[in-house]
Parts: structure tokens; C-alpha cells; sequence
């Protein structure tokens, strides 16, 4: 009836449903010109500052539209190496994988939006806020902006005799920008026919939800490239094509209206899912005699939460999905490995099988009730065996598939941890089950990762850009969490020497600045390897990202595991538990959930710090910006506009995070009940 | 024999000499001559917990100094004495949440030692519940009891949820199993805590002051609860400043101070001529 | 009585009073999982080294750290010296440029932060959202591409021209950077710094002198004045009178060649016995903590297992020191020599000059194009733009932080200070922030921290910053791990600076407090 105890590790921070955010009622709202006098110029010292204010933002709004407008401007370059940008030179006729790879995101995305996320609403008033403002903000911009320079007949800019650029008058330029002037009336008329149309109490009360505006929008955008002539730019076959006042290429608004509407159906989806789930909830608590278990007693305002082992199946799925898709993605899709089915006959499949059967075996003994220190000796016994394997291959004793030696510590960590799960056949062979899709994945990944790839690109690298960005930000996050939770663990451990070793790692890392490591990792790593083995650049500066993430993220968990109150583990202890079980089930479930605000922060403040990758010499999305485009020779030099755009892209993703993470914030809060 | 141990005078006691014939079979006297009714049947029962000059220092600070009790099968301990005098100290000693660091203490015949076994063993025989609760709050009522049963008893979930739900049944709030401890009162909290430890099956319960962090319209629940237990033939150890609990339900009460037992005797004895002075400065105290 | 063993007991439970084996002892399998981790980390630890060594010497170099006296022959861009005659002196030119940056950077960005962060709290609306965009607009943008944004636009400044501006021949701003007049310790300085140090002693002594008497007697002191006119006369008179401490030239050239005359191993032997002590204190104090008032030493197991292990860990050092590194004490003697050495140079009694020199700047022709001279301080571009990238991004920050301290002062506290009839700009400054700054001063401290670690991105924009010059030297030399060293260990010595600093006035705080 529940769904199974709280998982430990990642999927912990997938939030349990906790209470609605309330936000206070706001004060009734005033007369424009009340408003005007109170909050800007109440007194003779607030007016100068208003004053000032609005000058500076002024001003720098000017120079930012001048720079932006500017004949000198070449935003063609950007335009055309959009798909550089974000994918490199992925060739054209493959280039279905990554429309693949991204509707797969997509649909991922729709589905928990659909299942989990209570969306919640804008105001009325707020959305008309934005409207009136955005409309005022275009109109100012039009106003303030210097005229345009004048081109002659062959497009060039007029010059006067002393060499100054002639421009056009003030009213020829408000005359030429009508176009902006009617956006700014239309945005200004909706907000403030909607202001007339509503009362104060109701504009108010009104939410428009928010899943409208989060899929509207895009989707507005989407439709408009069937519409609008944006132009048409590209690099196709190394030709340079411009089509200015065309329609954009079928080959991008195909795509891109096919994902839209991926992702509104597995929004729909979701929401259809989760709608019958509380519904049958709902009726089971209605014919039931305790009705009040069910509805968790916070109904009522906003939508209804999803109820407590409510398609806990599908959830974990979600979940478990979301958690491998960067490694299918990256792997699976967007390499298009060649695999040697030969080799996967006659040795993976084999060696697969062996692992998982008699690691199966190692472990249905292994959690026999009667076990005790038996089972942990045996356990200790394969980590010796496991670690052994290692450190021949350091001296080349013998060879011995990577894999292999991988699935052997794999099974001894397993072996560890299979006390925890002595006992009930179900828990024996949840753990063996377990057992098994590890085996699955390992070998199927080493399968994969060991296959050339079959994509024809000019560099050694097949993706690049904002793709490459993307990815190092997801590994690293994926792999520095868990080891940042042992570095916590140990750091907060009261055994000495795991203390000293922890907090020795996490300080050394923490007092070196980020671009030493990458230095290190991609320049000197390959010197501290054994004689034959390799690691690809990526991998070394992932490395190099996820042990300098792992020392900060552990000092995130470590304040979740400070605000643990001892009396948890006093009764963790009382009960019986083991230390693993008290820390799976109490203590990370508990701190984990109180870090996540910080962990939000450590997630962008690594998304942000890839952009160190450019040093290193790998082809980033800052790369790209700031040394691809330069040296095309289409667009010499031009470095500005892409780095503008760039900045744009870093801080939407950047800001949409920390917006997600204030809300988290506000419903952990909330969470303490 | 057993009147011969009780009458060892105090500077016998504490000289580390753990003499186990006579010194397991019952709790020895602050005083000679004190006078303890013991009834005969209680003292032919098994032994439950013993302890045998137990010490336990934090840093330089002596928190227990010469615990000397034996506790009988199914009976009722209440421990008494100003704060700061021990109490809480000692229990928490008895399921290993504070390891002591020299005398011996045995609990249902298995030894409090740095073997992991018996640790395991005395862990699942022996309840606790706490002052502040301690209740895991991201877990509902449900889950907080099921979880030792199932992780550690080898229980098959449904057989937990049906014993969680009888116990809840015991403590009065099957109502509640689904929700968070959040949303119950404190006196819910504690009941629900109550079942948790019960839910291991233990052969004793240790309470630590399980009624200090109540408001006083809910203390009386839990009160009700634990008289209830005491009647099912629970061995108890109970740690608290409830004086009515003590006189009604208590077989013995042991009073400490300073880390050390002052005297031992049934509520009767205890509440009407105590022995010592600082009993009667304390009970002049409190009630 | 009966035993209180009952006779249906799992036999597999230890028996009363003995020990159980090792293998379920909870304290020795805490041991042997830490130790073994211990033995674990430290095993691949010395794998990989073993590796690099090999693979190094594979390579025909060995791990050595000639290069820090060797010529190397590199330019710097910019910094105390651009011709540096050594590898060692190549990396000091950096890491004065990167104190330099760093220090800067500090002092303008905890300005901006407090302004902004005020800002961010104001009761006008319009300086309130100005500055919130300003926060959420440099925080969300990545600090190198900000870097690289304002490497960009300054690029796109006028070339150098004879007679350029802003202001001729005082400042002059182009693609190049900025030319300013120069101040700059000249012959006489460290001289005079005695004699001024002299003068603030003496100066202390009075202010508190002072300071005392007024608080007896109530009378109006002006020690504040007295201490900065004392100083300021010395300051004035050691300008002409600082030769006389010219003899301590000779002093430290005396100490310099004492150290080093300092036998083999002597150095080694104080390393060791020093371990050796550390450790006999901890044991002492370890001790003494578990003392009990009757004599007694109470010590569980896991008590020995520590002591044990302090031991063993002492004995390693010591091994380690006094054994197998014979290098150490040449090493340790040699540098201090030479470190004495450069202080008796800068004592030396030629030196009679002016303490202080300051220059103009000038333009240069030396080939086709005119060039800034050496005369200005000449800030280049990329000085700039990582100046500005690090200062305006970490103002974002500190912003946010002394935003959150002073939302985190108890509103009483404002109420009160009104009430008392402070004005809003008093209240702040006496009641506010002192008390917010308990809350800031830590993460602003972080922030720091994180400020001088991000110095390093100006290798993308060309300033010579010890990351920048050090990965030229080991271009040039190949000695790269030991070039890592050298960062490694000069940036964990800021941190531990910066915290060390952070901390004092932390502590500081909170003595004012009580």
C-alpha cells in the first residue's frame, strides 16, 4: 500500500509532495499616482535617488540597445552558427539523433511535469504587471535609442566630410521603428485593458497557471517560424547561405513543432496519470472507514497532492530514467556506436551471464538470516579479491577485461551492503534483482563505450558547444553527488582517521582555485597512469569538474547533517538499526532534504564553471563564442555578438534554477510538519 | 542470602570488587538498616537487568559512579532524583546509546560488551522511548513503526503493518496511521513513539523521562499507556518526575544523586520514611 | 539466587566477562576499517606517484626544482619585473600580480558589495530594482565569460597616439590600457618603514596613555590627534634621517651568514624532535582530559587505538623527516640565507634616497607604433577586464550576503534605535551593522576566499597572474608537477591567510559584543 522505504541517494531529492506554498495576502493595491508619490518621491533625499536610479538604469539600458543595434553589429555570425553553437559540426544527415536525444528529454520532462510538479499561478495583477512593463520597457528603448546611421544605395554607411557617421533624424528613426512601437502598444494595450476589465479584489485573486505560460510561450514561438519570415542563415556542406526575409529552414521548424507538441503530450499524459491516481485515492478513501487518510488533510487550496505510494512504480521509473538518459543520450544516441556483436557473443554475453549468476549466488548466501560475521568476512573477502585484481593490473601481472574488474568491486560493494537486506526472501531478492540490472547496465555500457562511433566528424570530438557544456554539467553533478555524501559522511563520522582523510581532501580542494585542477587533470593525469591506459580529454576534465564538485557538495550535505538532531540517531540506534540502515533510511533522507537549496546552488555554480572548459582547450559553448566564430572567415573578429548571446543563454538557464531553487527553499520550509 | 547483600553497608560498595554471587541478586540499600519490602515473589523471579558497580565518566565528570541494581523480570522501576543525578545516564547505558566503562552490565542474561553481537542482540530485546520522542518526521506513523520490524526483525511488510496496526489499536490512535508526526500533538507522539519500541517485541522498556515535554493535558494519555503496559507484565525502567505514576505503579523506586544510588525501597517505604536525608530533601522538594 | 543466565541463551552471544574475537569487537573493526582505508588512500597514493616518477623519468626529466635558480629566459607582460632571471623569480613576479589583483579586488568589491547590498534594502523602489538587476544579472553569467566580455570591449579602445587622453600626460586610456603617474618604493624605504614603525609604536603608547586618562578624569584628551601627529613627524623627519639605520644592513647580513653556517641535519633533527613533541603534547592533553579528580585515567579502547595511532603517526613523521629526506635541511637553511640576504640588500648603507619616487607617464616610439614608456604605471587590458570581471561578480555575491545579514538583525533592533531617536543613517552604522556583521563576516570571508581563487581565470585574457606565468615556465621547461606545487601550495597559503584574517575579527567581534 505505501511504496517501499525512502530510497537512499539521489532519488531522495525528487521531493516528496509537502505542503502548498502560501503566499501572504498583499495589501489592496494603490492608485497609480498614490503609488507614484509614496514609492518615488516621498521626500526631497528619495527623489534625488529615484532620480539617479532611473538615470543609471537609463543609461545603461541606452548603451546596452546602441550596442546591440549597431550598424557595426554582425549578428549574422550568431544567426548562422546557431547549430555550431550547440552541437558543433554534427553531420547534417545524422543530425536526426539529436532531435531524438532531445525529444527524449522532452518527453521525460513532460512526464514528471505532469506527475509531480504543482505549478501553482501567476496573479492576474502580476501578469499584467509584467505586460504594462515589458510594453513601457520597448517604448522607453525606442525612444532612448541613438538613430540609425545612413546607408547608401550599396548598403554602405553614409560619411560625413570629417569621417563622422551620419544619422538620420530623431523622427525619421521613431518613424522607421514602427514595428517596435506597435509591439510596445499591443504588450501596454492587453495589460491595461485587462487592468480596466477586472477589479482590484479580482486581479488579485485571478492565477493564471503557470504550466499555460511555462508551455504557451515556446509554443507561441514555435508557431510564429511558420509565419514570420525570421530569415534564412546557415553553413550548409561549408556553403554560407543567407536569405534574409524567408521563412526559417523546414529542417528546424519540423523539429522543433514535433517536440512541442512531445512535450505537451507527456505533460498530458502525466497529468492524466496523476488525475486518476488521486481520484482512485479519493474513492478508496470515501468507501473506506478512515477517510482521512487519504486526502493528507491539506486539500483544499490549489491542486490536490498526489497521494503518498501513488504510482509509486511509474515514479521510480521516471526517476530511474532521468538518472541513466545523460548516458544513453551521450552513449547510446548521439555516438551511434558500431557494435562487434562477435565480441558480445563470445565474451561479453558470457561473462555477463556468469557475473550475474554467480554473483546471484554470492549474494542469496550472503543474506541468509543466519549469516552474521561469516557473511561479512566473505564480503570483505571479495573486496580484498576485487582490490587485488587492481593492483595487478597497476603492475601488469595479468590481463583481465577493465569490466570485469569493475563488476568484481561492484559485486564486493553489493556483498557489503547485503546484511542490511538478510533475512525476507522479498528483501533477498530485491537485492538480488538489483544485482542483476547492475550486471545489465555495466556490461551493456562497457559494450557501448567500447564501440567506435560511427559519426563522421572533422574534429575528434562529435559534439561540441553548448552540447558539451550541458553534458559535463550532468555528469559532473551525477558523479560528485555520491561522492560528495561519503565525503559528508566521513567528515561528520566520529571515527578519526575517515575525519582527518575527509576533511584534508575537501580543504586541499577548496583552497585551489578550479582552473589549476582542470590544468592538472588534462595536462599531467595521463603521467600518473600505468603504461597502455588512456583517458579521452572529456573524461579527464570530468574527472578534474567532479572531484573539485564532490569537496563542495560535501560541504553542502555536511550542514544538512549538522542540523540532524542527535535524538534521530539515539533512536535509529534504539531500534536496531545498522549504521548503513540508520544513515539510508534516517539521516540522509532528513539532510538531504534540508541541503537542497545549497545543492541547487552547487548545481548552477557548476554549470557556470564549465565554461572553464575553453582553457583546457575543449570545444565549449564559451569556445565556440569566443574563438570558433572569431576565426571563420565569413565573420573575422567577431567575437562580442557571440558572447552577448552566450551570456544570454548562461543566464537563462542560470536564473531559471535559482528561481526553481528559491521555490524549493520556500516549500522545504514549508516541509516541517 | 539476599537480606545478607541488601544490609552491605555503603563503604563496601564502589571498592570495584564485582563479588557476582551476592552482589547480582538484588539491589543493595544507601543504608543498612533501611528496611526494603521487597515481596518474596518478586524476588524469586528471573534477574532482567543487572547491574554490578557500573562507572561511566564524560571527560573528568563522573556520571555514574557505582551503579549497583538488579532489575526482576516483569517488574516495575521507577528512578527518581533531581536532574543532572544520573538517571538518564544510567538507562541510556542499559541499550548501549552510552557505553560504560567498567563494572558489568547484563541485560536478560547477554553481557553489555564491544561485542556486535550482543550489542544486535540487546538492541532488539530492549525498548526505549525518549524524552523528546525522537520520532523520524519524514516518515508517517506507519513507516516510523514498521521500519525495525522489517529491516531488522525479518518481518514480510504486511505482517508489520498488521502488528503496527494492533499496537496502534494499544496506544488508542489506529486513526493516525497514515500521517506525519508532524501533525500529531505531543501526547499522540509519544504513544505512537511507545509503539514503536514495541513493535521490536522487546523484554524490557526503558523510558527517559517520557512525559517532561508534554503539555499537562497530555500527559495523562501517555501515562495511561504506560500503566497499561505495567499491567501486560512488561519489565519497565522508567525515568521521570511523575510522583503519582511512581507511588501507583512502581514495585520499586531506586532515587539518585550525583551519579550515585542514595536508596532503594517500594513506593510505600519511600514516599512515608525515607531513610535518607537527601531523599527527604528531595521529596520535600517536589511534592 | 538464581544465575541470570537462563538456560535457553543463544550460544553464540559472548560469554559473561570475556572479550569477543577481534572480528566482532565494534571498536578494533572501527580500527581495522579505518586503518585500512587509511592504508587504502595511501597505497594509491603512492602508486600513482611511483607512476609519474617512471613515466617522468621515462621522458628524460626528473622531479627537481632547478628551475626556481636556473635562467629560463622568459618575458612577463606585466608586473615588478618583466625580465625575471629565474624560473623562481618568474613565479614571484606572479604571484605579486596576483596578491595584487587580488587585494584590489577585495578592497573595491566588498565596497561595491556593501553599497549594492544596502541598495537592495533601500525604501526607494527604483535604487531597490536597479540593484537587484544588477545582482541577478552578473551572478547568473559565468565569471570568465564576463572576463572575456570586458577583455572584448576594452579591445575596441583607440591605438596609443602621441598626445592622447583623457588627460595628456597624466592619464592615458587606449587598447593597450591604462597609463597613470606612478608611486613606488624607491632606495630609502625600508629605512624609513623602521623609523615609521618606531613612531607607531611610540604613538600607541601615548593614545592609550591618553585614552586611559581621559576615561578617569573625563577631560577632553584628543588622543586620536596627538597618535597621528606623532606619526606624521616621524613620518616627516625619518624622510631625511633614515640612513641612520643603515647598520642593520650589516645585522641581518650577520644572520643571514649565521644560518647559513648552520650544520647538515641540524634543521632535520629540530623537524623531528618538534613532531616528536607535537605528539607527546596531544598524549599529554589527551590524558589530561581523561582524568578523573580521583587520579584515575578511565580509557576505553578506542582511547588506546587513538594514542596508539598518534604514536605510530609521529614515528612515521619522524622517520620521514629525519631520515629519508636528507634534502630538507640543506633546503631550509639555504632559502632562509638567502631570504636574510635580500634584507640586509635592502638595508644596505649605499642606500640614502628618497624613501618614496613617483613618475609620469609617457609614450614611447620605439618602432612603427607608439607604445606606453616604462615610467606610468601602465595597466593593461587585461588587468582591466579581470579586475573588473572578479570585483563586480563578487560584489553580486557579497551583495546578497550583506543583504541577508542585515534581513537577519531582529527588527527590535531598528525600532529601538528609532526610538531612542537615532537617525536611519546612525542607527545603521552603530546598531545595524555591527550587529549584522557577526553573520556577514564569514561568508563574506568565503567570498574573498573564492575572489582571490578566481584571480586565475586571467590566463584566458593574457594577465600575468602566477597561474598564466607558471604555465609558461613549465612550457618551458616541462616541470610541470612541480609548477602545480608551487600554485598549490601559494593558493592554500592565501586561503589559510584570508580565513586566519577572517577569523581574528570574527573573534574580535565577539569579545566587543559581551
Amino acid at each position: 500500500m505505501t511504496d517501499p522505504l525512502p530510497p537512499a541517494a539521489p532519488t531522495a531529492l525528487a521531493a516528496e509532495p509537502v505542503g502548498p506554498t502560501v503566499s501572504p495576502p498583499d495589501r489592496p493595491s494603490l492608485p497609480p499616482g498614490r503609488w507614484i508619490r509614496e514609492n518615488l518621491f516621498p521626500n526631497a533625499r528619495n527623489s534625488i535617488l529615484t532620480i539617479f536610479a532611473i538615470l543609471v538604469a537609463l543609461f545603461a539600458y541606452r548603451g546596452l540597445l546602441n550596442f546591440t543595434f549597431s550598424e557595426e553589429r554582425s549578428w549574422i555570425a550568431v544567426r548562422t552558427n546557431l547549430r555550431l553553437m550547440f552541437t558543433q559540426a554534427y553531420p547534417e544527415h545524422q543530425y536526426v539523433r539529436v532531435w531524438v536525444a532531445v525529444g527524449l528529454v522532452l518527453v521525460l520532462a513532460g512526464l514528471s511535469a505532469g506527475i509531480w510538479a504543482r505549478w501553482g499561478g501567476v496573479t492576474l495583477k502580476r501578469l499584467m504587471g509584467w505586460l504594462m512593463s515589458g510594453g513601457g520597457l520597448v517604448a522607453v528603448g525606442v525612444l532612448i535609442r541613438e538613430p540609425s546611421v545612413l546607408t547608401d544605395a550599396a548598403g554602405e554607411s553614409v560619411r560625413d566630410d570629417a569621417g563622422e557617421l551620419v544619422r538620420e533624424s530623431f523622427a525619421a528613426a521613431m518613424a522607421d521603428r514602427w514595428v517596435w512601437w506597435a509591439v510596445a502598444l499591443v504588450l501596454f494595450g492587453i495589460g491595461l485593458a485587462l487592468w480596466l476589465r477586472f477589479e482590484d479584489l479580482a486581479r488579485r485573486t485571478i492565477e493564471i497557471p503557470v504550466a499555460w505560460l511555462v508551455f504557451g510561450l515556446p509554443g507561441l514561438l514555435v508557431a510564429s517560424t511558420w509565419v514570420i519570415r525570421y530569415g534564412h542563415y546557415a553553413f550548409a556542406d561549408g556553403e554560407f547561405i543567407a536569405e534574409p526575409g524567408e521563412l526559417v529552414a523546414m529542417s528546424t521548424r519540423v523539429p522543433w513543432t514535433v517536440m512541442w507538441l512531445l512535450l505537451i503530450g507527456c505533460y498530458g499524459i502525466g497529468r492524466v496519470a496523476r488525475n486518476r491516481a488521486i481520484a482512485s485515492a479519493q474513492a478508496a478513501a470515501e468507501t473506506s472507514d478512515d477517510a482521512e487518510a487519504a486526502g493528507d488533510g491539506v486539500a483544499g487550496e490549489g491542486a490536490p497532492e498526489l497521494p503518498r505510494g501513488a504510482l509509486a512504480k511509474t515514479r521510480t521509473v521516471v526517476n530511474l530514467a532521468w538518472v541513466l538518459s545523460p548516458f544513453f543520450l551521450y552513449w547510446v544516441v548521439m555516438r551511434d556506436p558500431e557494435i562487434d556483436y562477435a565480441h558480445v557473443f563470445s565474451t561479453m554475453l558470457p561473462m555477463g551471464l556468469a557475473f550475474g549468476v554467480a554473483g546471484s549466488a554470492v549474494l542469496w548466501w550472503l543474506t541468509r538470516s543466519d549469516a552474521g560475521e561469516v557473511g561479512r568476512l566473505a564480503a570483505i573477502g571479495l573486496l580484498l579479491l576485487a582490490a587485488f585484481h587492481w593492483v595487478a593490473a597497476f603492475f601488469g601481472w595479468y590481463s583481465m577485461l577493465q569490466v570485469a574488474r569493475i563488476a568484481f568491486l561492484l559485486l564486493a560493494v553489493a556483498g557489503l551492503l547485503a546484511p542490511n537486506f538478510a533475512g525476507v526472501a522479498a528483501q533477498r531478492r530485491r537485492l538480488v534483482g538489483a544485482w542483476l540490472f547492475v550486471v545489465l547496465l555495466v556490461f551493456y555500457g562497457a559494450t557501448v563505450i567500447n564501440a567506435p562511433s560511427t559519426i563522421e566528424t572533422p574534429t575528434d570530438m562529435f559534439i561540441g558547444g553548448f552540447s558539451v557544456t550541458l553534458l559535463v554539467s550532468v555528469l559532473t553533478i551525477m558523479l560528485s553527488f555520491p561522492i560528495g555524501v561519503l565525503l559528508a559522511l566521513a567528515r561528520t563520522s566520529r571515527q578519526p582517521i575517515f575525519r582527518v582523510l575527509s576533511t584534508v581532501y575537501i580543504e586541499v580542494i577548496r583552497g585551489v582555485p578550479l582552473i589549476t585542477l582542470l590544468l592538472f587533470f588534462s595536462g599531467v593525469l595521463p603521467l600518473f597512469l600505468p603504461d597502455g591506459m588512456e583517458i579521452a580529454e572529456l573524461a579527464a576534465a570530468i574527472l578534474g569538474y567532479t572531484l573539485f564538485s564532490a569537496a563542495y557538495l560535501a560541504e553542502n550535505v555536511r550542514g544538512g547533517l549538522q542540523s540532524i538532531r542527535r535524538g534521530q540517531y539515539e533512536a535509529a540506534d534504539a531500534v536496531g538499526l545498522t549504521t548503513t540502515q540508520r544513515t539510508g533510511f534516517i539521516i540522509l533522507p532528513q539532510s538531504l532534504r534540508v541541503s537542497i537549496p545549497p545543492l541547487v546552488g552547487q548545481v548552477i555554480a557548476t554549470f557556470k564553471e564549465t565554461s572553464l572548459l575553453a582553457i583546457i582547450g575543449l570545444f565549449d559553448f564559451l569556445r565556440m563564442a569566443n574563438s570558433v566564430i572569431p576565426n571563420q572567415s565569413q565573420f573575422l573578429g567577431v567575437r562580442r555578438e557571440g558572447l552577448l548571446f552566450i551570456s544570454v543563454v548562461y543566464w537563462v538557464v542560470s536564473f531559471a534554477m535559482s528561481k526553481y531553487s528559491q521555490r524549493l527553499e520556500q516549500r522545504v520550509g514549508l516541509g516541517q510538519r | 542470602m539476599a537480606r545478607a547483600a541488601r544490609e552491605r553497608s555503603e563503604q563496601e560498595r564502589g571498592n570495584g570488587v564485582a563479588d557476582k554471587g551476592e552482589s547480582t541478586m538484588s539491589t543493595q540499600p544507601a543504608h543498612g538498616d533501611a528496611t526494603i519490602a521487597v515481596s518474596d515473589e518478586l524476588a524469586a523471579r528471573d534477574d532482567m537487568i543487572v547491574c554490578s558497580d557500573v562507572d561511566k565518566w564524560f571527560g573528568d565528570f563522573q556520571a555514574l559512579s557505582g551503579i549497583t541494581a538488579t532489575i526482576k523480570e516483569q517488574e516495575i522501576v521507577v528512578v527518581l532524583g533531581p536532574s543532572g543525578s544520573g538517571k538518564s545516564t544510567w538507562i541510556r547505558c542499559i541499550n548501549r546509546l552510552e557505553a560504560h566503562q567498567s563494572g558489568q552490565i547484563i541485560v536478560d542474561g547477554i553481557e553489555l560488551t564491544n561485542d556486535l553481537r550482543n550489542i544486535e542482540k540487546i538492541r532488539s530485546e530492549v525498548g526505549m522511548v525518549f524524552q523528546q520522542f525522537n520520532l523520524f518526521p519524514h516518515l508517517t506513523v506507519m513507516d516510523n513503526i514498521t521500519l525495525a520490524p522489517i529491516w531488522v526483525r525479518r518481518k514480510s511488510r504486511p505482517e508489520a503493518e498488521e502488528l503496527a496496526e494492533s499496537l496502534l489499536e494499544r496506544v488508542g490512535i489506529p486513526e493516525q496511521a497514515q500521517k506525519f508526526p508532524g501533525q500529531l500533538s505531543g501526547g499522540q507522539q509519544q504513544r505512537v513513539a511507545i509503539a514503536r519500541a514495541l513493535a521490536m517485541e522487546p523484554r524490557v522498556m526503558l523510558f527517559d523521562e517520557p512525559t517532561s515535554a508534554l503539555d499537562p493535558e497530555m500527559i495523562k494519555e501517555v501515562l495511561d499507556v504506560m500503566e497499561e503496559l505495567a499491567r501486560s507484565g512488561m519489565t519497565m525502567m522508567v525515568v521521570t518526575h511523575e510522583m503519582g505514576f511512581a507511588r501507583e505503579v512502581a514495585d520499586r523506586i531506586i532515587f539518585m544523586e550525583d551519579g550515585e544510588i542514595v536508596e532503594v525501597g517500594t513506593p510505600h517505604h519511600f514516599f512515608t520514611e525515607p531513610a535518607e536525608e537527601r531523599t527527604k530533601l528531595f521529596l520535600s522538594q517536589v511534592l | 539466587m538464581s544465575d541470570p543466565r537462563t538456560p535457553n541463551r543463544d550460544a553464540s552471544l559472548s560469554t559473561l566477562g570475556t572479550r569477543p574475537p577481534f572480528y566482532r569487537d565494534a571498536t578494533v573493526v572501527r580500527w581495522i576499517a579505518q586503518v585500512g582505508t587509511l592504508i587504502l588512500v595511501l597505497a594509491a597514493m603512492w602508486f600513482l606517484a611511483t607512476e609519474a616518477g617512471d613515466s617522468l623519468r621515462a621522458r628524460g626529466a626528473n622531479i627537481d626544482f632547478d628551475f626556481i635558480s636556473d635562467h629560463i629566459g622568459i618575458k612577463v607582460g606585466w608586473g615588478i619585473d618583466t625580465n625575471p632571471d629565474s624560473g623562481g623569480r618568474a613565479l614571484w613576479v606572479g604571484m605579486v600580480n596576483t596578491i595584487r589583483m587580488a587585494a584590489a579586488g577585495i578592497a573595491l568589491a566588498s565596497v561595491v558589495g556593501v553599497l549594492v547590498g544596502l541598495a537592495r534594502l533601500s525604501s526607494n523602489w527604483p535604487l531597490r530594482r536597479l540593484a537587484g538587476v544588477y545582482v541577478e544579472a552578473l551572478r547568473n553569467i559565468p565569471l570568465l565569460v564576463q572576463i572575456l566580455v570586458y577583455a572584448a570591449v576594452l579591445a575596441s579602445l583607440p591605438n596609443v597616439s602621441f598626445g592622447m587622453g583623457p588627460i595628456p600626460g597624466w592619464v592615458h586610456l587606449s587598447n593597450k590600457g591604462l597609463s597613470i603617474p606612478r608611486v613606488f618604493v624607491a632606495d630609502g624605504f625600508y629605512q624609513w618603514a623602521v623609523v615609521m614603525l618606531i613612531g607607531g609604536v611610540i604613538a600607541r603608547v601615548v593614545f592609550k596613555r591618553l585614552a586611559t586618562r581621559r576615561e578617569q578624569t573625563g577631560m577632553q584628551t584628543n588622543a586620536g590627534a596627538w597618535a597621528t601627529g606623532i606619526v606624521a613627524v616621524f613620518a616627516i623627519v625619518g624622510w631625511w634621517v633614515h640612513p641612520v639605520f643603515g647598520w642593520l644592513g650589516s645585522i641581518f647580513g650577520g644572520l643571514s651568514d649565521a644560518v647559513g653556517a648552520i650544520p647538515q641535519g641540524a634543521v632535520q633533527l629540530v623537524a623531528a624532535l618538534a613532531a616528536a613533541a607535537v605528539a607527546a603534547w596531544w598524549i599529554r592533553r589527551f590524558l589530561a582530559q581523561h582524568r578523573t579528580p580521583a587520579g584515575l585515567v578511565r580509557l576505553t579502547d578506542d582511547d588506546w587505538f587513538r594514542m596508539i595511532f598518534a604514536v605510530a603517526a609521529a614515528a612515521i613523521v619522524v622517520l620521514f623527516v629525519a631520515v629519508l629526506w636528507p634534502g630538507l635541511s640543506s633546503w631550509v637553511v639555504n632559502s632562509s640565507s638567502d631570504g636574510l640576504g635580500v634584507l640586509a640588500d635592502k638595508f644596505g648603507n649605499g642606500r640614502t634616497g628618497a624613501p618614496i619616487d613617483a613618475m609620469r607617464p609617457d609614450i614611447v616610439q620605439p618602432g612603427n607604433f607608439p607604445n606606453y614608456g616604462p615610467a606610468g604605471l601602465n595597466l593593461p587590458i587585461g588587468f582591466a577586464a579581470v579586475y573588473f570581471g572578479v570585483v563586480f561578480y563578487t560584489a553580486a555575491f557579497i551583495a546578497e550576503i550583506v543583504r541577508g545579514g542585515i534581513l537577519a538583525v531582529p527588527k527590535g533592533q531598528s525600532e529601538a534605535a528609532q526610538a531612542v531617536g537615532l537617525r536611519r543613517s546612525t542607527a545603521l552604522r552603530r546598531v545595524i551593522l555591527p550587529q549584522a556583521l557577526r553573520v556577514i563576516l564569514p561568508p563574506v570571508g568565503n567570498q574573498y576566499l573564492n575572489l582571490t581563487k578566481n584571480t586565475s581565470l586571467a590566463i584566458a585574457v593574457g594577465y600575468s597572474d602566477l597561474v598564466q606565468i607558471g604555465q609558461t615556465v613549465y612550457n618551458q621547461t616541462g616541470k610541470t608537477l612541480q609548477v602545480m606545487a608551487v600554485w598549490m601550495l601559494f593558493y592554500l597559503a592565501c586561503s589559510l591567510t584570508i580565513s586566519a584574517a577572517v577569523n581574528f575579527f570574527n573573534i574580535r567581534l565577539r569579545i566587543v559584543e559581551r
